[in-house]
């Protein structure tokens, strides 16, 4: 992982360097003896017990989806939860899968990679520039902005389903992309990661001092905080994609056509066309377990795609220099 | 204290007028922000505050339809859930994402980068792609963690989500999807600590408890408060959670659980967007009330 | 320093004391609901829109049903369809509402033909919708679909479908009850199968003793009141006018079929799960000697879901109570088509629906027990032809069909999810059915009433 290449690690001096040296106060205590040996072993112990208890906490039910597809819907309940089924199983789960209306699945995905994409690329647009002015500029109205995008923040979804529908309405936007795409482009909760990321770590001297050397106020936005936004823009994007990705609602009320749907809208068709849900689905169903084990697999993997795409930004661009000087 | 000093140059540079370079870039960077805050944020949030004002033939009621819902037979029952459920859901969540953060920062950095990628991956399997996990995980006949719910005395579905423990098992679901993400958030914040400032710490012989508690925390401060706010708006608006483990047991779940859920039947089930309205804005006022007070207290408005 | 810096959330504070108490004082309409509240909910008479021959028209339906849209697409080319999936309602879900109530209030965008797999749609379909729109659905016997048509139906099958005379849906398929029972089960314990509930209940018990952990039936579905309760001609929700509704689980009709569970409940014999869980199919699902159910259990539950073999299954007239002139059955679910009162082709719509409810072209090999007659003794032959049943289950189907007690109304609020949510998490606390009549009766009565409907107690 790039991670250790980051400048914050190698700026550090390389005896404090962590990985091999379980706690500070064993290097600082030097002579200290058996009594601090013993003490570093136990923050060790603690620190991987811990650390694994969440691991298997988080994990464990991952594994299970993972090996789900591989067997049959008799042995996902009859067989141990972690026995491997077969190769075949995977096989035939997709193979049904696919053929749950013509591979109706993969057009769920590239709808929502359009909409998901297309609302990542507003956002970054919108909320960077936004998040940096109101951490870094003065102007009359920077509180009641952060008030009102806390207020809305805040504002239980439901409530705002019926005046989005017929704003779009009004708009003649109902039933295209945009009836998606825009409202999932309005992203407060990102603006706000943003201006806590630069209010924390861009110091008003470094941009007073920039000021002064009679940088433009674009100026000192493109030459030194954008720079430094990596990790921030790497958050927003992956937090916006994610929550686009995984929203519901929103295309479920706007979309009016079923070729249209993004893959959660989709995946909840499946899951009602199922007999394990749906009880009057009759014969014929070949949606059970494993099907929906691997549907549910192969709609989030874009999703740890771009976790892994945007850890690597996530901590190597953080501090790349600024508040060193 | 050091506001005032920080804050010096800001008052000045205000104190120029409209003029102000600073100034004028400031209303270009919000620019993009606003359109879209305004058309999708407070458009529909003001209509929505409008709607619970009102009634179906569009005439002024008053805070009739806030009556009429408190009245409702549901009412106290959802929000005695939802404040029971914060209660337990804000405690965990603040003092777990610290800690794990915290821990996953302090050692062992390239196991910790996987670490978190693990701790993250429930985050993909939000709302509808976990139905069948929890069917399954819930039921201690064919749960992979059937041992542990035995270990409980539990062996059907129906004693798992007995009414008692459904705020602590709504804890669980949404701690195993969430906290991952904000895991993420705390780690990323804490790299942003110079480490000249840890290292100094250190040689001034401070431990790793101490250092996480006088430098870290007060450093996490406004991250702190964002999460709050947020863990706490997402806690009042509880929704997805009972939902699936209504669809998961059959609907052993009552349909009004939470409050949001209450709103949702109000406005889908009974076509009654006023009332569904009216109990919205009672969440977002209370939800309100409480971020503003973290705000003021953690200073998340001014500039460090 | 920093109060000063702070000036507005206090000026905030004191505008919002205001504005509250301006709000309080200027109150002039009253907070009635909804639209149907304050105005008459009978329908105004059916007017429908401006028709358009040969006009495309859009259907809704759920992932199963869309194949028979498809097939009568294939059968009439020339014909314009735009078919979308949904969920179909199904597991509680109410999509076609949600969306229908979103659709009145612009004005467009309702689909001409919409599948919903639960009936209790009909009662907010037959209703004005917001903003005083006519309802969606249609009054089909209204000149949509022949009368001819609509007496091809099984008998009381669209009772559901009718409010206050008019039809505003066509059934899809039956769900009724019948008893079902594992012949090879009870040829090897040498049990007959039972015709009244007293001789079910002797025979429950029994099998409690003589080979424990075998079933006689699970109290722990969400449908279970529709099988049991039903049956037993339980007032649960009887509709006396389309928003008025007595609601009377005191009555000894409920409180027989209550003891009658709490006994073999104790027993044994009657278990407090469902039948879908995980946890029944894992360890209980061989064990099932009989099992009052609907008439899709056949194939979805014993064929997909249990996997029971071959030449097991069988099933039985519903059971009658010994004291009563004739046996009653419930009905648990049974999918309906609407018709959009607001479709500008009403024509081709009407075509559709008559189709895929009344063709044996689709029916004959649907998933579900068709509501058309003739349909149904098609489906029953390619039943018998599956080979799967150990005997028969023709004569079972075809009399308990026609014996669904009418009493049971199709209620906008769905009985499933107030039992599943009231009287199923303290059957698993011990409690009885007994002595949960009251809770689970004012859970109705509440649920009715916050939707709008007036609960009468006989």
């Amino acid at each position: 992982m790039r991670i250790m290449d980051s400048p914050a690690a190698t700026a550090r001096p390389r005896a404090a360097r962590p990985a091999d040296r379980p706690t500070s106060s064993h290097r600082r205590g030097g002579a200290g003896g058996g009594a601090q040996r013993a003490r570093a072993a136990a923050a060790r112990l603690l620190w991987t017990l811990v650390t694994g208890a969440f691991l298997v906490f988080f994990a464990l039910p991952v594994v299970w989806l993972l090996l789900a597809p591989t067997k049959t819907d008799g042995q996902i309940i009859r067989d141990d939860p972690f026995s491997f089924g077969s190769l075949d199983g995977v096989v035939t789960a997709w193979r049904n899968l696919y053929s749950f209306q013509d591979g109706v699945i993969v057009s769920w995905l590239e709808n929502s990679a359009i909409y998901a994409f297309g609302a990542l690329l507003i956002t970054l647009v919108t909320s960077i520039p936004a998040g940096y002015g109101l951490a870094l500029t003065r102007f009359a109205g920077r509180r009641l902005l952060l008030t009102v995008t806390l207020l809305v923040m805040i504002m239980p979804n439901v409530a705002l389903v019926l005046p989005l529908y017929l704003e779009m309405e009004a708009v003649g936007l109902t039933g295209t992309i945009w009836s998606v795409i825009l409202p999932f482009s309005f992203f407060p909760f990102g603006v706000y990661l943003t201006y806590i990321y630069f209010s924390s770590t861009i110091p008003q001297d470094l941009l007073s001092a920039a000021r002064l050397d009679g940088c433009s106020e674009w100026r000192v936005f493109t030459s030194i905080a954008l720079p430094l936004s990596r990790p921030i823009v790497a958050l927003v994007a992956f937090f916006n994609f994610v929550g686009n990705w995984n929203n519901f609602f929103l295309p479920f009320v706007m979309l009016p056509d079923s070729a249209q749907y993004p893959a959660q809208v989709g995946l909840n068709n499946l899951l009602t066309s199922s007999a394990v849900f749906n009880t009057s689905s009759g014969v014929g169903n070949q949606i059970m377990r494993p099907e929906l084990a691997l549907a549910t697999l192969v709609t989030v993997v874009p999703v740890l795609l771009v976790f892994l795409f945007s850890q690597r930004s996530l901590v190597s661009g953080m501090l790349a220099g600024a508040t060193k000087n | 204290m050091t506001a005032p000093a920080t804050l010096a140059p800001g008052r000045r540079s205000g104190a120029r007028g409209a003029g102000d370079p600073s100034r004028r870039m400031g209303y270009v960077f919000v620019s993009g922000y606003v359109v879209l805050l305004l058309a999708f944020g407070v458009l529909p949030t003001v209509y929505a505050v409008w709607l619970s004002i009102s009634n179906s033939r569009g005439q002024l009621v008053g805070l009739g339809n806030f009556i009429r819902t408190f009245a409702d037979y549901r009412f106290l029952s959802a929000f005695g859930h939802v404040l029971l459920y914060l209660v337990i859901w804000l405690g965990t969540l603040m003092v777990l994402v610290v800690g794990l953060a915290l821990m996953l920062h302090g050692r062992m950095r390239r196991t910790s980068a996987v670490m978190r990628f693990l701790y993250y991956v429930p985050g993909a399997l939000a709302g509808v792609a976990s139905v069948l996990l929890w069917l399954i995980m819930l039921d201690p006949a064919a749960s992979p963690a059937g041992w542990l719910l035995r270990a409980f005395g539990w062996e059907t579905l129906a004693q798992v989500i007995a009414p008692d423990h459904l705020p602590v098992l709504f804890t669980v679901i949404a701690f195993w999807t969430g906290a991952g993400g904000w895991i993420v958030i705390m780690y990323a914040a804490l790299n942003n600590i110079p480490d000249e400032v840890l290292e100094a710490a250190r040689i001034d012989g401070a431990g790793v408890v101490q250092t996480a508690l006088r430098i870290q925390l007060p450093l996490l401060r406004k991250w702190i408060a964002y999460m709050l706010i947020l863990a706490f708006a997402a806690g009042t608006q509880l929704f997805v959670e009972p939902q699936l483990v209504s669809t998961v047991s059959w609907g052993m779940i009552s349909d009004s659980w939470s409050p949001n859920q209450l709103s949702y039947l109000y406005a889908f089930q009974a076509g009654d967007f006023h009332g569904a309205a009216a109990l919205a804005v009672n969440l977002m006022v209370v939800g309100l009330a409480c971020a503003l007070v973290v705000v003021f207290r953690a200073g998340l408005f001014e500039r460090d | 320093m920093r109060t000063n810096d702070f000036p507005w959330p206090r000026r905030a504070a004191s505008a919002a004391v205001i504005a509250c108490s301006l709000l309080a004082a200027a109150a002039c309409g009253s907070a009635d609901p909804g639209p149907g509240a304050a105005e008459p909910s009978t329908a105004a008479a059916f007017s429908p829109a401006p028709q358009q021959a040969g006009g495309e028209i859009l259907v809704w339906a759920d992932a199963t049903r869309v194949p028979a849209v498809e097939q009568y697409q294939k059968a009439h080319p020339d014909v314009k369809i735009k078919i979308v999936t949904y969920s179909g309602n199904a597991n509680g879900a109410n999509d076609l509402q949600t969306k229908v109530q979103l659709f009145d209030r612009t004005g467009n965008g309702w689909p001409d033909v919409a599948f919903s797999t639960t009936f209790g749609d009909v009662a907010w379909a037959s209703r004005n919708g917001a903003q005083g729109k006519q309802p969606y659905a249609a009054p089909v016997n209204r000149g949509v679909i022949e009368q001819s048509v609509l007496d091809g139906f099984a008998k009381g099958a669209l009772d559901p479908c009718t409010v206050d005379g008019d039809v505003y849906c066509v059934r899809n398929d039956l769900a009724q009850n019948v008893l079902w029972y594992n012949k090879k089960l009870m040829d090897d314990f040498g049990y007959e199968v039972p015709t009244t509930w007293e001789e079910y209940q002797a025979l429950g018990e029994k099998v409690a003793k003589e080979h424990p952990g075998y079933l006689v039936g699970t109290a722990g579905d969400p449908w279970a009141p529709e099988v049991y309760f039903w049956a037993s001609q339980c007032p649960a929700s009887t509709l006396t006018a389309p928003r008025k509704v007595t609601v009377d689980l005191g009555s000894d009709k409920c409180t027989r079929m209550a003891g009658l569970l709490d006994t073999l409940i104790a027993a044994g014999s009657i278990s407090k799960d469902s039948v879908f869980g995980a946890g029944f199919i894992k360890e209980k699902a061989d064990k099932v000697l009989m099992l009052p159910g609907p008439s899709w259990y056949g194939q979805v539950l014993f064929a997909s879901t249990f996997k029971t073999p071959k030449n097991q299954i069988a099933a039985a007239v519903p059971l009658k109570f010994s004291a009563d002139p004739t046996n009653y059955t419930g009905n648990v679910g049974g999918g309906v088509w609407f018709i959009s009162s607001h479709s500008k082709n009403l024509k081709a719509a009407a075509d559709l629906v008559t189709w895929v409810t009344t063709s044996n072209d689709y029916q004959a090999t649907a998933g579900t027990y068709p509501a058309f007659k003739q349909a149904a003794t098609a489906w029953l032959a390619g039943q018998k032809e599956t080979g799967y049943f150990a005997e028969d289950v023709a004569p079972a189907f075809t009399e308990a069909a026609g014996l669904v007690w009418p009493g049971w109304s199709a209620t906008q609020y769905s009985q499933e999810a107030i039992y599943a949510s009231t009287v199923v998490p303290a059957l698993n606390e011990g409690k009885t059915i007994a002595s949960m009549l009251e809770t689970w009766e004012t859970a109705i009565k509440n649920k009715a009433s916050s939707l709008g409907y007036t609960v009468d107690s006989p």
